[in-house]
This record gives structure tokens, C-alpha cells and sequence, in this order.
């Protein structure tokens, strides 16, 4: 089922696929693949974490961080994201491989984040 | 008090979300799909990982884009800024004179992009146009088909053209709205001219001014339309800023993974820039 949420090696390319379940026409031009697929829920996860624990303590706990700006949870989970985003870049920049070490500066870099700004 | 509570309304909604959803996550996340995967189209594709992130990183097309892209919203902020301030400031503030002025300074802005982009070319053609022809008749060798100083001339100077006037407009209303209080004060105290607009005038149109940048630089930094009309991104790739760079490489090329991984990059960095300026107007808000 989850199959063609795969995507083609180079080997497979201009072979016939076999028919998935979410192979719909209106569907497959979208081209996902469980990498991208995976980091999309991951996203739709941190919002969802962040939609209970709002519940569980309303208000945003807003504070002043270090940087002097006001920020909520939100804007805490915004930072984090998007510097996550340019922490990956510039390890590809200027690193190139062993991508994951960047994630867990980020992994960090969101601790970080979430403690102090 | 007991308030009713009732979640109905969210239904209401529901019509906002699709349109969300069509026009800006579905496409976001195939944009995120296409750029880690080769297609030569009929939606066959092959993982390639973050390769095309690498390469557009590494490229110097994609850096030589970025450089003119920064340059070109830099130059045409440092002309606007300035120019919109110093329009407002010697507009009138009362009679005749303003909504003659209101509506001359808005007609610019109400002109469609890819028309002012070929109002500019007909009207710089060197030797049809009345620009170009004209700069050609006082001597100077002007041809912005062919020469990059010229086409960046003329695309900067068509930018000032159409954008000053939001910059006026939002400079007038800021100036519009300091009490005469501020200025009465200023005269008893023998303040000068620079002194009233150095202390009264530019802290009280900071607001706006941050407003104004903000959205001087979005547009600026996006910009497509009007130098694709005029210029094309030519001569060669000089006036070639991000978004033209980009079109070139998606349907041009027909590269949609490096294109797609490009406008990730131009993404991030238009959001970065875009949450620098929010926290900025609202530092501001908090002030005031």
C-alpha cells in the first residue's frame, strides 16, 4: 500500500509501476515520498503539541527572551523551525555531508530556543 | 456571566482552509517533493536527496542572482526611502493642492506591473523612445538592450517610478497625524528645520517608515514582472534578479528539482527577513 509513496531509484526509471493505493491521478503530480511525507507529519506533530500543551497551559507563556524580543510558544516554535531550516543549509553549504550532525545541532539549537528566547 | 459557548462558527471556516490549502500548502508541499527528486515529466521522478540543495548553494549563477537581487532592493530602498520622505515633507497639508497631489502620486501605483514594464521599454528604446532617444541626442551613449549599466538605469529608475509614491503616500499619513502641539513647541524653542524633522517628524513617522520598508523591500525582493517586460533579465544575465533567475531555470530549463530546491532558499530567506521586520514593527508598537 505504502509502496509508491517511494520514490523511483534510477534503476526503476521509465518502468512500469505497479498501481499503488494513493495512485490517483490527482495525486501523483504531488510526487511524495516518505522523507517528505515524514516531514510534513512531523510538522503537523509540533503543531499538535503545540495546540495540547496551549490547552494544558493557556496564555502562550510569553516572556522576554534573550534577544529582547517578546515571544510566545509560537514564535519560540517559528524560530526554531526556520533556524533549523538555515542551520541544515549552511551545513550543506559548507559541510556537504553527514547531514545528520545538523540535525542534532538543531535538536540543540530547539532546546536552546524553547529555554531561552 | 455565563458565556454560550459554541464551536459552530468554525465551519465558517472551512471554505478559507480549502482555498488555503489550494493555493499555497498543496503547492508549498510539492514544491518541498519536487526538490529532492529528478522528473523529466509524466510525473516519474527519482529520489536524488538534498543534491539540488548542494548545487544551488554552490552555484554561481544562484549566488551572482542573489548579489544582484540584494543589490538591486538596496539601491532602489536608498533612492525610495529618502525621495517618498522628502515628497511628503513639501506636499501641502491643506487646500487644493491635496488631493491633486493624493491622486497624481497614486496614479503609479494603480498601473498594472507588466504595463508599467512596457510603458518603460517602449519609452527607453533608444531610438524610438522618447527617453531613449533623447539621452542618445544629448550625447550620451545610452542602450539598455545591450549595456548593463544602462538596463540597471533603466529598471531602477522604473522601479522609483512606479513604488516612491507608496513611500510618499505612507509618509504623508505619518506626518498627518503629529499634533501641531509637537511644531508649536519646536517654534518656541527655536528649533531649526532639520532640528524639527530630526526630533519630531522622522520618530513620530518611525511606524510607518518601518511599514514602508517592509513592504518596499518585499515587492522589491520579488520582483518579476516589470524587468522580465522591460529587460528580459537581459543583456546576458545582468539584470537577471531572483524570480527571473528562477522562472528561467523552472520552465525555461525545465529543472524543477534544482528550481524547486532554489525557491525553498528564496523562501527562507523572504521569511527571515519578513520576522526581522514583524518584530521590529512590533517593538515599535510596544513603544508607542
Amino acid at each position: 500500500m505504502f509502496s509508491n509513496l517511494r520514490a523511483a531509484t534510477w534503476g526503476e526509471v521509465g518502468k512500469a509501476k505497479e498501481k499503488g493505493f494513493f495512485d490517483f491521478d490527482l495525486f501523483s503530480w504531488m510526487a511524495w515520498t516518505w522523507q517528505t511525507a515524514a516531514f510534513f507529519i512531523f510538522i503537523a506533530l509540533c503543531i499538535t503539541v503545540m495546540l495540547i500543551w496551549e490547552k494544558k497551559v493557556p496564555g502562550g507563556s510569553p516572556r522576554k527572551g534573550i534577544l529582547g524580543l517578546d515571544t510566545t510558544r509560537g514564535d519560540r516554535l517559528f524560530v526554531s523551525l526556520l533556524g533549523s531550516a538555515f542551520i541544515h543549509l549552511a551545513w550543506l553549504g559548507l559541510v556537504g555531508s553527514v547531514l545528520w550532525i545538523a540535525s542534532i545541532i538543531c535538536v540543540a539549537y530547539f532546546v536552546v530556543v524553547f529555554k531561552y528566547v | 456571566m455565563n458565556k454560550t459557548i459554541n464551536q459552530k462558527a468554525w465551519f465558517f471556516v472551512i471554505p478559507v482552509f480549502v482555498l488555503v490549502a489550494f493555493n499555497a500548502a498543496i503547492p508549498l508541499m510539492t514544491v518541498v517533493n519536487y526538490s529532492f527528486q529528478e522528473t523529466f515529466g509524466n510525473n516519474v521522478f527519482a529520489w536524488e536527496g538534498t543534491r539540488w540543495f548542494k548545487q544551488i548553494l554552490l552555484s554561481e549563477r544562484f549566488h551572482a542572482a542573489l548579489g544582484r537581487q540584494i543589490a538591486f532592493t538596496f539601491i532602489i530602498l536608498l533612492i525610495q526611502i529618502p525621495l517618498g520622505i522628502g515628497i511628503a515633507l513639501t506636499m501641502p497639508k491643506k487646500g487644493w493642492g491635496v488631493p491633486v497631489c493624493l491622486i497624481l502620486m497614486s496614479m503609479p501605483l494603480l498601473i498594472p506591473w507588466n504595463v508599467v514594464g512596457a510603458m518603460w521599454n517602449i519609452f527607453a528604446l533608444p531610438d524610438i523612445g522618447f527617453l531613449g532617444h533623447s539621452l542618445n541626442g544629448l550625447g550620451f551613449d545610452y542602450n539598455f538592450t545591450q549595456q548593463p549599466g544602462d538596463a540597471w538605469f533603466t529598471t531602477i529608475l522604473m522601479d522609483v517610478w512606479h513604488w516612491t509614491s507608496l513611500v510618499v503616500l505612507l509618509s504623508y499619513a505619518g506626518l498627518n497625524s503629529i499634533q501641531p502641539a509637537y511644531y508649536q513647541a519646536a517654534e518656541i524653542d527655536g528649533a531649526s528645520r532639520w532640528a524639527t524633522f530630526r526630533y519630531i517628524e522622522l520618530p513620530k513617522m518611525k511606524k510607518v517608515l518601518t511599514l514602508a520598508i517592509l513592504l518596499r523591500f518585499m515587492d522589491s525582493f520579488m520582483i518579476y514582472t516589470e524587468p522580465f517586460v522591460l529587460t528580459g533579465g537581459g543583456p546576458g544575465n545582468t539584470t537577471a534578479f531572483l524570480s527571473i533567475d528562477l522562472v528561467k531555470m523552472a520552465l525555461g530549463q525545465f529543472d524543477l528539482g534544482p528550481a524547486a530546491a532554489m525557491s525553498l532558499i528564496y523562501f527562507f530567506i523572504v521569511l527571515l527577513v519578513c520576522w526581522v521586520f514583524y518584530n521590529l514593527m512590533m517593538k515599535n508598537e510596544a513603544q508607542s
